[in-house]
């Protein structure tokens, strides 16, 4: 029986990903060209195309349910509503934290990888959402923090990429708090458990484990820069210190979580500690 | 680089590696380069950044240019 019904997900997870594909394809060849109709600008026109994005995040989340990959509990969602643009920063565990997180926020923009215009599935897709490319080098901090002051929320994965298959958290990247120091505004930052874990990196997507995988989304409250860094720093010093500030944020939540008894994956492991602040409290790297 | 980025004496050494050892990202290597041409009044290409690796490159950099 039970076999079975791992045979059933593992046709379940494969349907998710071909309805993943074809739903962008659907999105960009049928829905986008009739939703810019009438937009009247460019930004009307992306925050429409990320409204119909959030809908397939939402379709798409309901079939998984359905289908018994993934079961959702979010904590705090009705933050995510709250008006005006929100950095909305998140651990990155599985492949499909964005949908996870899109299907919670009517607008959401992105920070994607450039192999993504050049994949047919997803180019159409992040093209029309005005999605911003990760190879504009430092530029990339400006243009994160201009969505942000045009009143429109940004989700950015500190890692950069997944967690290791184990769940410690990767190395944390600075670019996330260089966008909230030049952007003035405070992070907002979800705490994302999955178990068991799978769709990690490094995991084949037919190693479907022997039950739903189960999600917790845990919207926390802000942290706002100006308590961790003071102004006269360095944007160097600055940046460090809001961003072990952060890492020590995630250390603490996913590190009592599992104490707490949940989220197998992490219980019982020693997590590595990164950017501990020496004796000026200052962040050391690595 | 102590005041911009705090690092501690005994870190800097010629040898350091400014990627590997001090966890310097791109952000960080344009706030160098516009404190390294303020002091030396230098003006560094982006050649110049992407020659260098360690502080060594830096001072070898700046030396040859004055």
């Amino acid at each position: 029986m039970k076999r079975l019904s791992r045979w059933a997900r593992i046709a379940g997870t494969a349907i998710s990903f071909a309805a993943f594909g074809v739903g962008g394809l659907v999105l960009a060849l049928f829905c986008f060209p009739v939703v810019r109709i009438g937009a009247k600008s460019a930004r009307e026109r992306e925050e429409r195309a990320q409204y119909l994005v959030h809908l397939a995040f939402r379709f798409h989340v309901r079939l998984m349910e359905l289908l018994g990959v993934c079961k959702l509990s979010v904590r705090g969602a009705e933050r995510l509503r709250e008006p005006g643009g929100q950095l909305i920063v998140a651990n990155h565990a599985t492949l499909i934290d964005v949908v996870l997180i899109g299907s919670l926020m009517p607008q959401l923009d992105c920070l994607v990888k450039t192999g993504a215009w050049r994949n047919p599935f997803m180019r159409g897709v992040v093209r029309a959402a005005g999605y911003v490319p990760n190879d504009l080098g430092e530029a990339v901090v400006e243009a994160c923090a201009a969505r942000l002051r045009e009143g429109r929320s940004l989700l950015l994965f500190p890692e950069g990429t997944r967690s290791m298959q184990g769940g410690e958290l990767g190395v944390f990247h600075r670019g996330a708090a260089h966008v909230a120091l030049r952007s003035g505004r405070p992070i907002r930052p979800l705490v994302i458990t999955c178990s068991p874990r799978f769709l990690t990196r490094g995991q084949h997507w037919y190693d479907v484990p022997d039950r739903p995988m189960s999600f917790t989304i845990e919207v926390g409250e802000p942290i706002d820069p100006r308590h961790v860094t003071k102004e006269d720093e360095s944007r160097g010093v600055a940046s460090r210190k809001l961003t072990a500030a952060l890492r020590d944020f995630y250390q603490a939540r996913l590190y009592d979580r599992a104490g707490r008894g949940a989220g197998d994956a992490i219980q019982g492991r020693d997590l590595q500690v990164g950017h501990r602040p020496d004796e000026d409290g200052v962040p050391f790297p690595r | 680089m102590k005041t911009e980025f705090h690092f501690r004496d005994e870190d800097l050494r010629l040898s350091t590696h400014l990627v590997d050892d001090l966890d310097l990202d791109s952000i960080d290597a344009v706030d160098l380069a516009v404190r390294v041409e303020e002091k030396t009044g230098l003006s560094l290409t982006e050649a110049d950044l992407k020659s260098i690796r360690t502080i060594q490159d830096i001072v070898d950099l700046i030396d040859e240019r004055l």
